[in-house]
């Protein structure tokens, strides 16, 4: 049985202007052990992907239809106290932003140890003691000292150290990394990433790695999702995603990067801009940037098609 | 030929609050002397993480605010000494462009009325001429007339940055300062722009001051690159001869710290220990010495010199560059 297995989620938004289909018949499945790496550029659904799991989207958002199985049990089916029992616990959320996702008003030790005590039941001293040697195997110096800082006096790759300490504290299976090395500058966030990857090894946890910077995923992740005005594109083991893209968007993504181009050359690049798709709208959502598009794209949605060895690809032109 | 724009020994001093609220205030030396040289039609290229004072190196060469030491001098002449209307016209040739557009984007002002606006302060053609000139860029750019009246939040990022982009090039600059242009823009949207970047340069022969945190932009835009650490400048030089052979441990550090899509450039180095150090209590010696692999006593206590290597035009602020494979 996978960790986690996501079938035919669809969250929307009712908003004035129509229904904004936010996430769009997403399948996922993640292993234990496995990082699955889930791309895709701003408003493509990534994060609100990672709030319906977590059965936290915010209003006017609501999950319409499909299950989201963790180990077996279907979320959707909990009740609230029931999911309460596996929010933090079982299932943990790193976000971007450490600053804004850590209470300015609390030390650090009280924030770490605060779901201990809640969820673990460890009185005042033993959470403290627990969570020092959290804070040391993520690498903060000097542990015991800082637990009594706040979080504006650390900075902010020890900040998101510390928002890792927290996620992990309680050992969840399932660790949902927002962006988590996005604010981050560029030697901080390989020290992070070596963190994640070296306590993924250790615990077995399955990784949900959310990130817009194809490096990353390449070096990272064991499988790769691309998604796109809400729906997955495609979805492969990251080695054969990046050997051998098949939707027009991937490949466009591939092209487009400077480092694929010699200096000075002009870039690949995708036409258009991203677009916002709101309810009634049939056919493909890339179908106005896509290169090879037609008017068959314009009316049918594609189906998932699998082109073999775990390659998915949502494209009616892809597979000819 | 003359350089375009230079910059000598540039020193920039932030005061910052001290401890308490009646604690004296610290020096913050956001620039510790930078020398720079960009030539017409040369793009030079400045990388560094946060606080690294690239920024501020933007704001001294642009004049917007005022050096704590050193020169800048426009086409050979000295910022300090240019007249009021001397200044007018460095002000004109001189553009920025922004990272976030939206921010820098007037949300009260139509397009058409952000896109005239610097005409308008230089005193620049009728206002015919300058609707004119408002049609053309926007054509330039790539957006579209009927555009003309809408306001920065209709547009996409960008869409906005087109605009920024737009505007910079209204008042017919030399030289252009892009601070971090690309970094707020989706991936499918950065190549568009950094490509509308490198089109208008070549066509009109424009000097690029070109500022980012990301390399493998950099490379591609860049005819020279200089790399900051703490204010400093650690090692600069044509963008392959940095880029291919790094003669300073930091930028090593850098380009084996960047995640890559290509398999055979996947160097699996160590991530560079330690942090940043705050800019307030710089290290001594070499300010990198604390996260160096190569460091010996020397680097504690002597802070080594921008000095050529290896080869011609190729500097590095590092005593043992040559323990860096070549």
């Amino acid at each position: 049985m996978a960790l986690l297995e996501i079938k035919g989620l669809s969250t929307h938004f009712s908003l004035p202007r129509g229904i904004l289909k936010a996430v769009e018949r997403v399948d996922l499945t993640v292993e234990r052990g496995e990082t699955l790496a889930l791309v895709g550029e701003s408003g493509s659904g990534k994060s609100i992907t990672a709030a319906s799991i977590m059965r936290l989207v915010p209003p006017p958002g609501r999950i319409v239809s499909g299950s989201i199985l963790f180990e077996g049990v279907d979320l959707l089916q909990l009740s609230e106290d029931k999911m309460r029992e596996i929010r933090g616990n079982r299932i943990a959320m790193i976000f971007q932003d450490p600053m804004t996702s850590l209470n300015p008003v609390f030390t650090i030790g009280e924030q770490v140890a605060e779901g201990l005590r809640i969820h673990r039941g460890l009185n005042r001293a033993q959470a403290e003691e627990a969570a020092a040697e959290i804070l040391a195997q993520v690498g903060i110096p000097a542990p015991r000292e800082r637990l009594k800082d706040y979080p504006h006096q650390m900075s902010g790759g020890q900040r998101q150290r510390v928002m890792i300490a927290m996620a992990l504290a309680l050992r969840p299976e399932l660790v949902i990394a927002d962006e988590p090395t996005t604010a981050l500058d560029v030697t901080i966030q390989a020290q992070i990433l070596e963190l994640l990857d070296r306590l993924k090894e250790e615990t077995r946890m399955g990784l949900i790695l959310i990130t817009h910077n194809l490096g990353i995923v390449a070096e990272r992740a064991h499988r790769t999702a691309i998604m796109y005005a809400g729906s997955i594109m495609e979805s492969a083991p990251t080695e054969e995603l990046f050997a051998n893209p098949l939707h027009p968007y991937t490949k466009g993504l591939l092209a487009s990067l400077p480092e694929n181009a010699k200096p000075g050359q002009e870039l690949a690049t995708i036409s258009g801009n991203v677009p916002v798709l709101y309810g009634g709208t049939a056919g493909c959502p890339f179908r106005d940037r896509c290169p090879i598009g037609d008017a068959g794209c314009a009316a049918t949605y594609p189906e998932m098609h699998d082109a073999g060895g775990g390659h998915l690809v949502r494209c009616l032109k892809a597979h000819d | 030929m003359t350089d375009l724009l230079r910059a000598e020994g540039v020193e920039k001093q932030f005061a910052a609050r001290g401890g308490g609220m009646f604690a004296p205030h610290q020096r913050l030396m956001a620039v510790a002397g930078v020398d720079l040289e960009l030539n017409p039609g040369e793009t030079l290229g400045i990388a560094g993480e946060s606080g690294c004072g690239k920024s501020t190196v933007a704001r001294l060469l642009t004049g917007l605010i005022p050096l704590s030491g050193g020169r800048v001098t426009y086409q050979g002449r000295d910022l300090a000494a240019l007249s009021r209307a001397e200044m007018a016209l460095f002000r004109r040739e001189v553009q920025m462009i922004f990272q976030d557009p939206f921010s820098s984007l007037n949300p009260r002002m139509r397009v058409s009325e952000i896109l005239a606006e610097p005409m308008v302060i230089h005193g620049i053609g009728t206002e015919a001429q300058r609707r004119d000139r408002v049609d053309f860029l926007m054509n330039r750019v790539g957006l579209l007339p009927e555009q003309l009246s809408r306001f920065p939040h209709e547009f996409s990022g960008g869409q906005r940055q087109r605009i920024g982009i737009a505007r910079a090039l209204a008042v017919s600059p030399k030289l252009i300062i892009a601070d971090e242009p690309v970094s707020a823009l989706d991936l499918s949207i950065q190549a568009q722009i950094i490509n509308l970047l490198q089109e208008v340069k070549r066509e009109l022969g424009l000097g690029f001051l070109f500022i980012t945190h990301d390399l493998s932009v950099l490379r591609h835009v860049s005819d020279r690159i200089a790399i900051m650490y703490l204010g400093r400048i650690v090692e600069s030089g044509s963008a392959e001869e940095v880029l291919e052979h790094p003669r300073h441990p930091y930028t090593e550090a850098l380009l084996a710290a960047i995640p890559s899509v290509d398999p055979k450039k996947r160097r699996k180095h160590a991530a560079p220990k330690g942090e940043i150090p705050s800019p307030l209590a710089p290290p001594s010696g070499c300010p990198f010495h604390p996260r160096c692999p190569y460091a010996e006593e020397r680097c504690r206590v002597e802070r080594p010199d921008l000095v050529e290597k290896d080869r011609p035009g190729h500097r590095a602020a590092c005593h043992f560059s040559e323990k860096l494979p070549r």
